[in-house]
């Protein structure tokens, strides 16, 4: 499995090299990020069960830290998107720490809630506080980025360590106890699991990466605002992807995330009124017919192996 | 001026209380966290305004109407839908909700457009004013009307049969059914119910504020914030946990800023599901 997975990355690294259209490499860069994006929720939620509802807002943080060094203080691409990894990090594991000892609906409500709040809190600031920082509701604009290429390379490399990351992780002592927390997070605990830690260990990791993702792609979109950077449709986008793929598995996000954004692209294109009632339907089908995600059917029917990424 | 911000903080309070009393009743029966709450809110408030629109029925007469309308509704939802998905994990419905609220939210969009919208009845600018206070009787009436929503639904779980059955589903469900209790039928009954109350409270709304087919997201998160803040699940601390909110949300748009009040509302749901998830009352369900 790892020698095809490997093939395909090194096929697609090279895809440039035929000059695709503008359209084809857009639209895999696209792929990229939210593949990414998925492995980050899956890191932490796919594995432990832990709803986490509100990843959007290490997003944010991400794009906002880096939109700001970049024109704030001249800081270089690379060093600002870093940046915004270590800011969503810094605030992750306070925020973690709490409410990791949630369960269930409750630690669900309350990331949610968390996202939602500092999105207000990004638009508020400026004028509760009488200063120009964040720009509210304005937005920041970025300066003008590199082409297509640029970014593309740069979602190659996230999503390429990311897929290795899941792959050691799946492998390592921090693997089982997370899929322990999963099955019985008690018993688990019982017998000398430190949970907690790692709990906060695998948020704090998904939000690193969720945030550097954040900053790339402010940098892309050039132009951004609370409302899109903290947006829930993110969130739920990678929540989806997740789910559709399977969750808890090494392919699950990868598949989901590839599947949906090539399905909703051309439904986007050519129902733009219709496109969101079109995947709500998509979504309350694939959840009654598909419980378990396309990669959890396809590994159920091959006898059960969990885990083992077939 | 405080006193006048606390009266409306309270009356606004009773709204917010109608409309999460269902939110909490479907998950403490349940376990579901309904994402397409603030959909039926938003349905119940688009039945009074056509109705008002169309035939100049007022919005307190449309009131019944709404109520059966989104009866059957959330009884066909969760008879088609939900009850297909309870037993999974959480995740699932979380998830199907979600998909259920984008469905119903864009065909309303598609077909009422993104227009904000008000229903302006002849009584809209009259007030009741006593003791330098300045209280609307809209605005009253509707306040009235929601706290004998949520007491009668109350009663009705006390003190009825199917209220019976409903709680002896939540508590067991397994045994319930040996009882002779159709699980699927109860659970159907209290996605109704709730949906029912929910539309009432939307009709009530419809006469307070500007309503357009994408409300309904914020009022799902209102919502969460009274059902954690009185507790989850148990139907007397929507009530309270309304007046709370309302009261809070109408202080610091006085005296702060109206843009701080929904951020306010944020951190209140996170700080108390991290000291307090069973609510103010200590009688929510802790997972």
């Amino acid at each position: 499995m790892l020698v095809s997975v490997g093939g395909v990355l090194a096929l697609l690294l090279i895809l440039p090299v035929f000059h695709p259209s503008g359209y084809v490499m857009r639209l895999v860069s696209t792929i990229f990020m939210w593949v990414a994006l998925a492995s980050c929720w899956n890191i932490m939620s796919g594995y432990t069960g832990y709803i986490d509802f509100g990843p959007v807002v290490y997003f944010g943080m991400g794009a906002y830290t880096t939109a700001l060094l970049m024109t704030r203080a001249g800081m270089p691409f690379f060093l600002s998107i870093v940046a915004g990894g270590i800011v969503a990090v810094v605030f992750a594991v306070p925020v973690g720490i709490p409410t990791l000892r949630l369960r269930g609906a409750y630690f669900a409500i309350a990331t949610f809630a968390f996202a939602e709040a500092m999105k207000q809190v990004a638009l508020e600031w400026d004028r509760v506080v009488g200063v120009h920082f964040f720009e509210g509701s304005n937005g920041i604009t970025l300066p003008i980025g590199p082409s297509h290429r640029f970014f593309y390379y740069t979602f190659w490399v996230i999503m390429t360590i990311l897929f290795v990351i899941t792959y050691f992780i799946e492998r390592s002592r921090m693997g089982y106890a997370l899929k322990a927390i999963h099955e019985a997070e008690d018993a688990a605990e019982l017998s000398g699991v430190d949970t907690l830690r790692i709990k906060v260990t695998a948020y704090a990791i998904s939000a690193f990466f969720i945030g550097v993702i954040g900053g790339v792609d402010a940098y892309w979109l050039t132009y951004i605002t609370p409302n899109e950077v903290f947006s829930i449709h993110i969130t739920i986008q990678m929540v989806i992807m997740c789910l559709l793929g399977g969750m808890g598995t090494l392919l699950g996000p990868v598949v989901g995330a590839s599947f949906l954004t090539l399905v909703s692209e051309p439904l986007w294109a050519k129902f733009p009124y219709d496109y969101l009632i079109i995947i709500g339907v998509i979504i309350v089908v694939v959840i009654i017919a598909l419980p378990r995600g396309i990669m959890g059917s396809v590994q159920g029917r091959k006898g059960k192996r969990r885990g083992s990424g077939a | 001026m405080v006193l006048q911000s606390i009266m409306t903080g309270l009356l606004l309070g009773g709204i917010y209380a109608a409309y999460s009393a269902g939110f909490s009743l479907i998950f403490g029966v349940m376990g579901v966290v309904n994402i397409a709450h603030g959909e039926l809110v938003m349905l119940g408030a688009f039945i009074s305004y056509w109705m008002f629109t169309l035939a100049h029925i007022d919005p307190f007469i449309s009131i019944p109407f709404s109520a059966v309308s989104l009866f059957i509704i959330g009884y066909v939802i969760q008879r088609l839908i939900i009850n297909r998905v309870v037993d999974a994990p959480p995740i699932m419905s979380y998830i199907c909700t979600f998909g259920i609220h984008l469905i119903i939210a864009n065909l309303a969009l598609r077909f009422w457009t993104a227009d904000y919208r008000s229903i302006t009845t002849s009584y809209c600018g009259s007030n009741l004013e006593c003791a330098g206070l300045v209280l609307p009787y809209a605005r009253l009436a509707t306040f009235g009307m929601a706290v004998l929503m949520v007491g009668g639904l109350y009663l009705l779980l006390s003190k009825t049969d199917i209220g019976r059955a409903i709680q002896a589903t939540a508590q067991d469900r397994e045994m319930a059914r040996l009882m002779g209790v159709r699980a699927n039928h109860v659970y159907a009954i209290t996605f109704g119910l709730g949906a029912a109350i929910t539309g009432v409270s939307g009709s009530l709304v419809s006469t307070y504020f500007v309503i357009y087919p994408q409300m309904g997201l914020s009022y799902t998160v209102t919502a969460f914030c009274v059902v954690v803040l009185g507790g989850m699940g148990y139907i007397p601390g929507a009530l309270l946990g309304g007046l709370i909110l309302g009261v809070l949300e109408s202080l610091t748009a006085t005296f702060w800023s109206a843009g701080m009040s929904s951020t306010l509302t944020f951190f209140v749901l996170f700080l108390m599901l991290i000291f307090r998830p069973a609510g103010i009352t200590g009688r929510g369900i802790v997972e």
